[in-house]
C-alpha cells in the first residue's frame, strides 16, 4: 500500500522535473544522466533520437532495422553514458555509439562475412576521373537533394557507411577507421571512391 | 610547382591532411587557379552532401513510429479513399451502363427505383433467401472495389498495400469473390489436426475452431472459442468470444473477441478489439499492438510500439521495443517492464500511474491527466455549436431547394408521432444488425459499407425534419413559402439544440428526435418509391 502511494507520487514530481529539464544545458543533463536520472536520459532521448535514427536509417537502409538499432542505442546508453568523458562533443560521441551499433547490425546481417572490403589506395585509378569537375557542385534544388539522398541510399555498404559516417555523423577518418575496423588509408580511399561513384550515378540524371 | 591530386585536395577539404602538408597546399592554392577551383568544387560538394543528408531518403521518417506513421497514414488513406471514390464513380457509371439482369435491377443502387428501394429491399431480401443473388451482386461490386482499391494503392504508392486497414479490406474483398481459393468448414467443432495442412485460406465457423496443424493461407475464424495451437502462415481474422493463440501466426492478427490470449508467436502486428487482451510471458509480437480493450496485460515481448485505448487498466511487466501510448484508467509498469521508447499515458487521475523504480524506460515519460472541464465554459464549444447549427441549416436549405416536395412531406410525416417513432426505432436498431449480418457472410461487405454511409446520413438528417416540423408547429405560418419553412427550421433547430443540452432529458430528447426523424424519413422514402397508381 505504502509502496503504491510512493509510486503514485512519482509522476507528479517527474512531470515538473521534465519541464525543468528542457531548459537545462546539455552538460547538466548529461551529468544527471550519468547519475542514472531517468528524466535526464529521457531528455537526451528526445533531443537526439531523430539524429541517431537518421544515421541508422542511412547506414542500415531499412526503416525497421534503423528503428531497432535506435532503440538499442538508447537502451545501451543507460549504461554506457557513464563512460562519456567530455573529450569530444556529446552528439558526435553518441553518433559514434550509434555507428558502432549499426556496423554490428550489418555484420550480423552478413553472418560473419566481411562487410567492408578493403580497397587498394590506387591513386592512378583515381587520377583518371579527377579531371571531371564535381557534378554535385550545382545541386541546389530540393528535388536534386532528394536525388542525392536516394542515390546515397542505393550505394553499396562499402561506400555508403563511411560516406554517411563522415558527412552525416561528422566523424573523423580516424574515428571511422576505428568503427569500421579498417586502416585510415582505406577509409580515405573508400570515401573518395564513394564520392566518385556518387558523381557517376548522378551525372546522367543531371544532363 | 606540380599540382596536387584530387585525393589530396579532398583530404584537405575534409580537414584530414597533416598540418605541414595542409600548409604547403594552402601556399600552392594562392598561385594555382586550377587547384583552387578543384578545392572550391570539393568544398561545395561536401556542403551539398551534408545538406542533402539532413533529411532521410524516401520519406521524412520518424523513429517515434506508430503515432507519426498513423497520422500520415490517415491522410494517405483519405487520399486513397478520395481517389477510389473518384475512380469508383467513373467505374460505377460504366457499371450502370451495362445491361443488368432484370432480376437485379431492383438492387442496382444507381437506378432510380433501386436507390430508394435499397434500404427496404434489404429487409425483405434476407429472410426470403436471396443470398444467391446477393452473391452475384457482391462479386461484381467486390471485384470492382478490389480493383479500385488496388489501383488506388498503386497510384499512391505500393507501400500502402501493407497498411493494416488496407490489407484487411483487400483480404475481405478478395474473399467475397466466389472464385477465390477458399476452403470453408462449418460444423460445431472445426479442427485442423496436427498432421494436417490446409493450403488455401481457411474460413472456419463453429462453436470451437481449433487449429493444430498448418494453414498456409489466412485463417478466418468465427466461433465461441478460436484456438491456434499450430501454425497460420497468413493472417488470422477472428470473431470469437475467446481467441487463444499458443502456436504461431506468421502474419497479423485482427481480432474482435471478448478475450484474446497470445501465448505463442505473432510475426507482425496485432490489431484488436477485446475486453481482455493478454500477451503472456511466452507471447512474442514481431511488430506492434494497436488495440481498443477493456484491460490489457503485457507479460511477454512486443518488438515495436504498443498503442492502447483502454476502458480499464494496462499492466506491463514484459518488454516493449518502442513507444507505449495508452489512454485509460490506470497504467502499471512493474520492475521487470522495459520500454524502448517513450511512455505516454492519458489517465483520469495521476495516482493511477504506477511506475515501479526498476522499470526501464528509454525515452520520456509523459503522464497526462484528462481534466474534465465544463464544456459550457469553453469558447470553442460555442464555436462548434454554431458551425454545427449552420451546417444543419444549410443541409435543410439544400434539401428544401432540391427536393421541396419530399422535404415538406417528410417534415409533416414527423407529425404522425408514434408511427414515425416506431419505424425509427426499428430502423435505428435493425440496420446495424443487417450490416453485421452482411459483413459476417463476407459477401455483403460492400453493401454493408454503403448501407452504413446511408445510415449515418439518415441519422444526421433526422433533426432537420423534426426541427422543421417543430418550427412550423410553433410558428403556425399562414403561408408555405421556402422562407416560411426556413424560418420554421431555424426556430425548430434552435430549440432542439438548446433542449439537447439539458442534463439527462437532453440525451433522451436527442434520441427521440433521431428516432422520429429517421422514421419519418424512411417512411416517406418508402411512400415516394412506390409507383403512383392512377385510376
Amino acid at each position: 500500500m505504502n509502496a503504491k502511494r510512493n509510486m503514485a507520487k512519482e509522476p507528479r514530481s517527474r512531470e515538473g522535473e521534465t519541464r525543468q529539464m528542457e531548459g537545462l544545458g546539455l552538460e547538466n543533463v548529461i551529468e544527471r544522466a550519468q547519475g542514472h536520472d531517468a528524466d535526464a536520459l529521457g531528455e537526451i532521448y528526445s533531443r537526439y533520437v531523430r539524429r541517431v535514427f537518421g544515421l541508422c536509417r542511412y547506414m542500415l537502409n531499412s526503416r525497421e532495422s534503423a528503428e531497432d538499432a535506435t532503440s538499442e542505442v538508447f537502451l545501451k546508453l543507460q549504461r554506457s553514458i557513464e563512460s562519456y568523458d567530455g573529450s569530444i562533443p556529446f552528439p558526435r560521441w553518441l553518433l559514434r555509439v550509434a555507428g558502432n551499433q549499426c556496423i554490428d547490425a550489418l555484420r550480423r546481417r552478413q553472418r560473419g562475412l566481411k562487410v567492408f572490403v578493403e580497397v587498394e589506395d590506387g591513386a592512378a585509378a583515381i587520377e583518371v576521373a579527377s579531371s571531371e569537375p564535381s557534378p554535385l557542385g550545382a545541386v541546389i534544388s530540393t528535388q536534386e537533394r532528394a536525388q542525392v539522398r536516394d542515390t546515397i541510399a542505393r550505394l553499396p555498404e562499402n561506400y555508403r557507411v563511411p560516406l554517411v559516417l563522415r558527412y552525416y555523423g561528422e566523424l573523423s577518418y580516424d574515428e571511422i577507421a576505428q568503427e569500421m575496423d579498417l586502416e585510415r588509408n582505406y577509409v580515405a580511399a573508400l570515401i573518395f571512391r564513394a564520392k566518385q561513384e556518387l558523381r557517376r550515378r548522378l551525372a546522367p540524371r543531371r544532363k | 610547382m606540380e599540382c596536387y591530386s584530387e585525393q589530396t585536395c579532398a583530404l584537405a577539404v575534409d580537414g584530414e591532411l597533416a598540418p605541414d602538408e595542409a600548409q604547403r597546399l594552402r601556399d600552392h592554392l594562392v598561385t594555382c587557379r586550377r587547384c583552387r577551383d578543384l578545392v572550391d568544387a570539393l568544398r561545395t560538394e561536401n556542403r551539398v552532401l551534408s545538406e542533402s543528408l539532413q533529411e532521410l531518403p524516401e520519406e521524412t521518417a520518424s523513429p517515434a513510429g506508430f503515432s507519426h506513421l498513423r497520422r500520415s497514414r490517415v491522410w494517405g488513406d483519405l487520399a486513397v479513399l478520395v481517389a477510389v471514390l473518384a475512380l469508383g464513380s467513373i467505374g460505377l457509371i460504366w457499371f450502370n451502363e451495362l445491361s443488368i439482369p432484370a432480376a437485379l435491377e431492383w438492387f442496382n443502387p444507381f437506378s432510380a427505383s433501386g436507390r430508394t428501394n435499397l434500404l427496404f429491399s434489404l429487409f425483405d431480401h434476407f429472410p426470403t433467401g436471396g443470398t444467391a443473388m446477393l452473391t452475384d451482386y457482391a462479386a461484381v461490386v467486390g471485384f470492382l472495389s478490389l480493383l479500385l482499391r488496388l489501383g488506388g494503392a498503386l497510384l499512391l504508392g505500393r507501400g500502402r498495400l501493407r497498411q493494416p486497414g488496407m490489407r484487411l479490406l483487400i483480404v475481405l474483398l478478395a474473399l467475397s469473390l466466389p472464385s477465390f481459393a477458399l476452403e470453408r468448414r462449418h460444423s460445431d467443432f472445426v479442427t485442423v489436426a496436427a498432421n494436417e495442412t490446409v493450403d488455401d485460406t481457411l474460413m472456419a465457423a463453429g462453436n470451437t475452431v481449433r487449429i493444430e496443424g498448418v494453414v498456409n493461407g489466412d485463417l478466418l475464424a468465427f466461433g465461441r472459442t478460436v484456438e491456434v495451437r499450430g501454425t497460420v502462415k497468413g493472417d488470422l481474422v477472428s470473431l470469437a468470444k475467446r481467441t487463444v493463440v499458443s502456436g504461431t501466426v506468421e502474419g497479423r492478427i485482427y481480432t474482435f473477441s471478448e478475450s484474446l490470449d497470445l501465448d505463442g508467436l505473432l510475426g507482425h502486428n496485432l490489431y484488436g478489439f477485446a475486453q481482455n487482451l493478454r500477451v503472456n510471458d511466452r507471447g512474442r509480437v514481431g511488430e506492434g499492438i494497436l488495440a481498443a480493450a477493456g484491460d490489457v496485460t503485457i507479460e511477454g515481448e512486443v518488438k515495436r510500439s504498443v498503442d492502447l485505448l483502454t476502458s480499464g487498466n494496462a499492466d506491463v511487466s514484459g518488454s516493449i521495443g518502442r513507444d507505449l501510448t495508452m489512454s485509460g484508467v490506470s497504467l502499471t509498469l512493474t520492475n521487470t517492464a522495459r520500454v524502448g521508447g517513450n511512455v505516454k499515458a492519458h489517465l483520469r487521475q495521476l495516482r493511477e500511474a504506477h511506475i515501479a523504480d526498476g522499470a526501464t524506460i528509454t525515452g520520456k515519460r509523459d503522464i497526462q491527466v484528462k481534466v474534465r472541464q465544463s464544456q459550457f465554459t469553453r469558447p470553442r464549444f460555442y464555436f462548434h455549436q454554431a458551425v454545427w447549427f449552420a451546417a444543419a441549416l444549410l443541409v435543410g436549405w439544400l434539401a428544401l431547394v432540391l427536393f421541396p416536395g419530399f422535404f415538406r412531406a417528410t417534415s409533416q410525416a414527423v407529425g404522425s408521432g408514434w408511427l414515425s417513432l416506431g419505424l425509427g426505432v426499428a430502423v435505428l436498431a435493425g440496420v446495424p444488425m443487417v450490416m453485421v449480418v452482411a459483413a459476417i457472410t463476407l459477401i455483403g461487405i460492400p453493401i454493408s459499407l454503403m448501407l452504413f454511409a446511408v445510415y449515418l446520413a439518415a441519422i444526421y438528417l433526422a433533426k432537420v425534419w423534426v426541427g422543421a416540423f417543430l418550427g412550423r408547429m410553433l410558428l403556425k405560418p399562414s403561408g408555405a413559402t421556402k422562407g416560411d419553412w426556413m424560418l420554421g427550421l431555424l426556430v425548430g433547430l434552435l430549440i432542439l439544440t438548446i433542449v439537447g443540452f439539458i442534463p439527462y432529458l437532453g440525451g433522451l430528447v436527442r434520441l427521440g428526435v433521431v428516432c422520429v426523424g429517421l422514421g419519418a424519413f424512411c417512411g416517406q422514402l418508402y411512400r415516394s418509391s412506390r409507383p403512383v397508381i392512377t385510376a
